[in-house]
């Protein structure tokens, strides 16, 4: 994938957090955000990584791209979409 | 092959298995009621389904003799209990806690120190008479056997194992093809093999599948060992412990301990499997979440590991190792484990969130 020209409205950092944290923040976020914003979630717990994208898209928004940043740190970028 | 070899291999497997599938109950459950996420559920569904075929046909075959847990009612609900609240301030079962540790996750070592704690304060230690009135609840067959679903209906335990299996598989079957849903996966599209089972987590087949297997290839090896049943995970933490706290007297002969058995070589070897796993993966890090958040899992550890003694068996030994068996024991204890899990999910995160 190339690199994306995408600006993330709001960056969640999410590291070194434990189950299922990252899910819950990020849900959260997501239903406090405005259609068509973007929110990055920055996220180094494996489940997660897969998780995270999983339960986004059944919410209705649309995930954008996933993307390796350092070890076992992941980019997910998602659009907001879903209906709050 | 000695014990400790046999036990390190199994767990190696075990643990590489549990860190690629991302396998864990805490979240199989959770997840069901969190999000109506059923992925890791499935993969918990089909390891015990595979595991109760591969058990009843080498329970046929006289490669190994069932071992179902008794029924202990008060231990199992009430030990299953506070194993579930405390796996979910764990964030983590204890295979998960466990497997996590390898990939090293310092929120995970903490839930271990307080699961190993507590679970010897509890086999051997100060909580030992709380452990002793709760399991003064066994209710055994007429003839002294542990009740299984076979034996409360009359029938053979091996042939109810393999026809049940075999009826929930169809069922399973039937219903996935009638409603297909569409699973969408993010990353790389084409993958070599070395790739899919080294660097991308697997899906939740292949997990229940490879899981159900090493819990199969477990029963005989860890009873060629002198320990009669398949996987378990809270007997190898205390014999861990257990041989390094009190190891004078293990060596002494004071107390009747093997210093490192079969249980505890293959609770070593997960950490191991999934410290290999996340190595190669590149998921390994030294991490660790904010204090209060390590406090929590240290609670939530030390819940765990008395709740796990008390009823006999954690979540490996009850509901991956025990259910396939029928046990009532087992099953009383996993639907406890499950219900407790439930109620602290409602209120730490569901009760917060519709806020």
């Amino acid at each position: 994938m190339t690199e994306t020209t995408i600006t993330p409205t709001k960056t969640i950092d999410e590291c070194g957090k434990i189950c299922p944290y990252p899910d819950v923040d990020t849900m959260t976020t997501l239903k406090k955000m405005n259609k068509g914003e973007i929110l990055e979630v920055l996220i180094d717990y494996p489940l997660s990584v897969e998780r995270i994208p999983r339960s986004a898209q059944k919410n209705g928004h649309k995930v954008l791209s996933v993307t390796q940043v350092d070890g076992p740190t992941h980019s997910i970028i998602i659009e907001v979409l879903g209906l709050k | 092959m000695t014990p400790i070899v046999s036990g390190l291999l199994v767990g190696v497997l075990f643990g590489f298995a549990l860190q690629r599938g991302r396998f864990c109950m805490n979240s199989a459950f959770r997840d069901i009621i969190l999000g109506r996420d059923f992925t890791l559920f499935k993969a918990l569904a089909a390891a015990i389904l595979v595991s109760m075929i591969g058990f009843s046909i080498m329970a046929m075959t006289g490669i190994i003799t069932l071992a179902p847990k008794p029924l202990m009612w008060g231990g199992n609900i009430v030990g299953g209990l506070l194993f579930g609240v405390g796996m979910v301030l764990a964030g983590g079962c204890a295979s998960g806690i466990t497997y996590r540790t390898g990939e090293g996750m310092m929120g995970a070592v903490m839930a271990v120190l307080g699961f190993g704690l507590s679970a010897m304060m509890g086999a051997t230690g100060v909580l030992n008479p709380i452990l002793k009135s709760l399991q003064n609840t066994k209710i055994m067959t007429a003839d002294d056997k542990p009740l299984t679903l076979a034996n409360i209906a009359g029938l053979d335990l091996k042939i109810t194992m393999l026809a049940l299996a075999i009826l929930i598989i169809v069922i399973w079957v039937v219903l996935a093809m009638r409603n297909k849903s569409s699973e969408q996966s993010f990353g790389g599209k084409s993958k070599s093999l070395g790739e899919a089972i080294f660097k991308k987590g697997w899906n939740w087949l292949p997990t229940g599948i490879v899981v159900g297997l090493i819990g199969i290839l477990s029963f005989p090896l860890s009873a060629a060992a002198g320990r009669n049943y398949p996987l378990g995970v809270t007997g190898g933490w205390v014999n861990i412990f257990q041989s390094l706290i009190k190891w004078q007297a293990v060596v002494e002969e004071k107390i009747k301990v093997t210093a490192l058995n079969w249980e505890g070589a293959e609770v070593l070897g997960i950490v191991l499997g999934a410290l290999v796993a996340a190595l190669i993966a590149g998921e390994f890090a030294i991490r660790a979440p904010e204090p209060k958040i390590l406090l929590q899992t240290l609670a939530g550890g030390l819940l765990m590991g008395f709740g796990a003694v008390v009823s006999s068996g954690c979540n490996i030994g009850h509901i991956l190792s025990g259910v396939p068996q029928l046990s009532i024991g087992s099953i009383v204890g996993g639907l406890s484990i499950v219900a407790g899990g439930w109620t602290m999910a409602y209120f730490m995160f569901i009760r917060p969130m519709n806020a």
